[in-house]
């Protein structure tokens, strides 16, 4: 919002005078409004802490982040690119490999990866559409914007997307009217439309989401998302196959499903394919899935793009792929499983966020500079037993967006979560995207799990906001 | 076509509902006369309401008669224990609880603001002081659950398409009414309750004492006070009403509609309505009477059975497309 002496951006202008314009008890009033929103409408997500679950309202910020159109452009560019290099690797890996025997991508970083899929080995995929839906994190560094990760397995936040939305625009209506915002609630319709698009069988398919059930952690989004599409909202026990077709339980009888937007982990999907204990999952779904009688978005095995050891590769892969320079760039790197890696870690582990390659929601990771040296002892010894399951980035300097906390406006550090769609012909990304604050103040940690919160993210046109 | 397991949360959604209604009905009408009635009576009326909501008393378990222990139990850790305690699992606060949960897994179907209220009354419910709200009135509490619960049913009922997702929803409610509606009426005709002070609440409770003094007279006869809580068309809590509306719900829902050959729930709702047409009118014993309920109250449970069946949990290879 501000320039590194304090003034405001141009793009926040109008929305920094009305904060500074507001008394301490309107800006309370505005908060308030929106929290007992989020509140009422019960948009909540479940955090599993020491055996229990509990179920909590995500904190929502009701200032909202700006960045402007050419901005959002270079992102959008950048993530269209970075989405179709990322298909063809998939496609690559589990059919010719010529990425791994080019020496692109070491194979024993794919083949190694507990999400590699050896069963999606030659299976046709509608179109190519490996991940249907990817949320990317963003961060803007005093280098520009920058990838931190890519989410391909399946990305969640886009229902706290939209509820911010709704959310502000009802509090702050005339502010958001003036400044001409770029709508992302059309999401739910082009999710439905994307996925439709992938099946070749008939001109009306049924879409159902599949869910673990209403104790996973973003069962609301879940529910939300079925609800905006006009699918089915699905758990394991109400699909069954038979004679390779995929049916839902309904009660008349037993209807065939066309795509499943599944919200369930690959290992879950499928007790006779995957993990034979999985009460989650379809027995025989991945038969039906590769007898192409049902779409599975995203397709099984995606996980493997995703994985953090292989973040580093994805600039050498769109180069390799596209034969083009990657538009967003990455955090720098270092693999632990390399002995360079390994080392440099270990010496400055003080200085560097160390993440397990396959962990996600903030969990499992070391941020060095606000560590103890207890923690950084610790930490050394699980690196050391397991060098290969973790990797290393700088700590960056994450931007920060004004946020009301503790009844004043203060600086905290935010991420970007944009969500990608990519259907048969085309790639659609929403323009906005999940804004994630780390509440805490010089937390760098955003995850909602973890403290962190959400805001609404503007995106606007200079030119015709200054009309 | 709905999921069969969206169909079953709704049709528990519905019992939830009632349930909770149900119990704070009973407890708005008894907790309203606290103030002017002698306390053997009220020990006696919470022994009825309590067989009525077939719930053992909450008392020390040195205490073995029934009656006595509800001489000795105060009002407040009765009602306490009917609206707000967590080991009772059918407390209101548990029944909204279950409720919430199903409509949690119901969103996609149910309209925004049926579950904000839905929401916001679990938090009020949750979150209110039952100590206060005794103390401004001991009645305060379960007439705002009524008033809640009715704001919802008109949502319910202004927002929602009349498809099997509201039929379901509608249906749980019903089924649940018939059940607590019969429970109510055998522990109103036993020999014990022939006052008719006992039959004029009983009739208020079930809002049905205008309709009753307009039927037959301000005199109230147990006799008559129960048929007319047995077989009356028009009376929302008779059981009459309630079974015709549940054939007419199963009607809907069944895929061939109306037509024969009528599914198993379907034809054991049209054999329950007839039974309270011409059974129940053929005889006007009170003894009778008793038998019937008894009888009536093991249908009503295999209704249910039926439905679940049915619907919900029926052999897959029954559900196979032809």
């Amino acid at each position: 919002m501000f320039r590194s002496d304090g003034t405001l951006r141009m793009a926040t202008e109008r929305l920094g005078t009305a904060l500074n314009n507001a008394t301490p008890e309107q800006l309370m009033q505005l908060q308030d409004g929106v929290r007992r929103q989020f509140l009422h409408e019960g948009i909540t997500f479940t955090v599993i802490g020491t055996g229990e679950a509990t179920e909590q309202i995500i904190p929502i910020d009701c200032v909202p982040r700006i960045l402007t159109a050419s901005e959002w452009d270079h992102i959008d560019r950048g993530l269209r690119q970075r989405l179709h290099a990322l298909n063809l690797f998939l496609k690559d890996i589990y059919h010719e490999g010529w990425s791994l025997r080019d020496g692109i991508v070491p194979h024993e970083l794919v083949l190694g990866c507990p999400q590699y899929r050896m069963e999606m080995l030659g299976t046709k995929v509608p179109h190519d559409a490996y991940v249907s839906v990817c949320g990317t994190d963003i961060v803007r560094t005093l280098d520009g914007f920058a990838v931190l990760e890519d989410n391909l397995r399946v990305p969640s936040g886009v229902s706290y997307m939209l509820a911010c939305r709704a959310a502000i625009k009802q509090a702050m209506p005339r502010l958001y009217r003036a400044h001409n915002v770029r709508e992302v609630l059309p999401y739910p319709e082009r999710l439905y439309s994307q996925l439709a698009s992938l099946v070749t069988w008939t001109q009306m398919p049924r879409v159902a989401v599949l869910t673990p059930g209403r104790y996973n952690s973003a069962y609301y989004e879940h529910a939300f998302l079925a609800g905006e599409m006009g699918a089915e909202l699905v758990e394991g026990r109400d699909l069954v196959v038979h004679d390779g077709l995929v049916f839902m339980r309904t009660v008349a009888g037993l209807k065939r499903i066309d795509v499943i937007y599944r919200r369930v982990d690959d290992d879950f999907l499928d007790p006779v394919t995957f993990r034979s204990d999985s009460l989650l999952g379809v027995p025989g779904l991945f038969h039906a899935y590769r007898a192409g009688n049902v779409v599975i978005a995203n397709a099984p095995g995606t996980g493997v793009a995703d994985d953090k050891a292989l973040y580093a590769y994805v600039p050498d892969l769109i180069r390799y792929f596209l034969s083009e320079d990657p538009i967003l760039a990455n955090v720098e790197t270092y693999l632990c499983r390399t002995t360079e890696g390994l080392n440099y870690t270990l010496e400055n582990l003080d200085k560097l966020v160390v993440k397990e390659v396959g962990g996600s929601g903030g969990y499992g990771m070391l941020v060095g500079p606000h560590a103890s040296a207890k923690e950084i002892r610790d930490f050394a010894e699980r690196l050391r037993s397991d060098p290969a399951n973790f990797i290393s980035q700088p700590t960056l300097a994450l931007s920060r967006a004004a946020c009301f906390t503790d009844g004043k406006l203060e600086p905290r550090h935010v991420d970007v979560r944009p969500f990608v769609l990519q259907g048969r012909k085309d790639t659609w990304i929403a323009p906005g995207g999940l804004c994630r604050v780390a509440l805490r103040r010089g937390s760098l940690v955003v995850n909602s799990s973890q403290g962190g919160g959400c805001k609404d993210l503007w995106i606007i046109n200079e030119e015709e906001r200054n009309t | 076509m709905m999921l069969a397991r969206a169909a079953a949360d709704f049709y528990w959604m519905g019992r939830y509902f009632e349930r909770a209604e149900h119990t704070a009905r009973l407890l708005d009408y008894h907790l309203a006369r606290l103030v002017d009635t002698p306390v053997d009576v009220l020990a006696h009326g919470w022994q009825v309401l309590y067989a009525a909501l077939g719930q053992p008393p909450p008392v020390s378990p040195t205490v073995t008669d029934d009656a006595e222990a509800f001489l000795v139990a105060d009002a407040f850790a009765l009602a306490a224990h009917l609206i707000e305690d967590p080991a009772n699992p059918d407390a209101i606060i548990q029944s909204w609880t279950n409720a919430r949960d199903n409509a949690k897994q119901l969103r996609p179907w149910l309209p925004v603001r049926a579950w904000t209220c839905l929401n916001d009354g679990f938090f009020w419910l949750r979150d209110c002081d039952f100590a206060e709200y005794w103390a401004r009135g001991p009645n305060r509490l379960p007439a705002g659950v009524i008033d809640r619960l009715r704001l919802l049913s008109g949502i319910i009922e202004a927002r929602m398409s009349r498809d099997d997702a509201w039929r379901f929803l509608v249906l749980g409610r019903f089924v649940e009414r018939l059940q607590h509606q019969t429970a109510l009426l055998q522990a109103w005709s036993r020999p014990s309750n022939g006052d008719s002070q006992m039959w004029t609440g009983l009739l208020e409770v079930c809002a049905a004492y205008e309709a009753y003094c307009r039927t037959h007279s301000m005199v109230i006869r147990p006799a008559h006070a129960l048929a007319f809580l047995l077989s009356n068309p028009e009376i929302p809590c008779s059981l009459n009403f309630a079974i015709r509306r549940v054939q007419s719900l199963l009607s809907g829902i069944d895929p061939a509609g109306g037509r024969y050959p009528l599914r198993a729930p379907h034809r054991h709702a049209l054999r329950l309505a007839a039974a309270i047409e011409t059974d129940l009118q053929a005889s006007a014993e009170h003894v009778d009477t008793r038998d019937f309920l008894a009888g009536f109250a093991e249908e009503c449970r295999m209704l249910h059975n039926l439905i679940i069946s049915e619907y919900v949990d029926y052999p897959l290879e029954r559900g196979l497309p032809s």
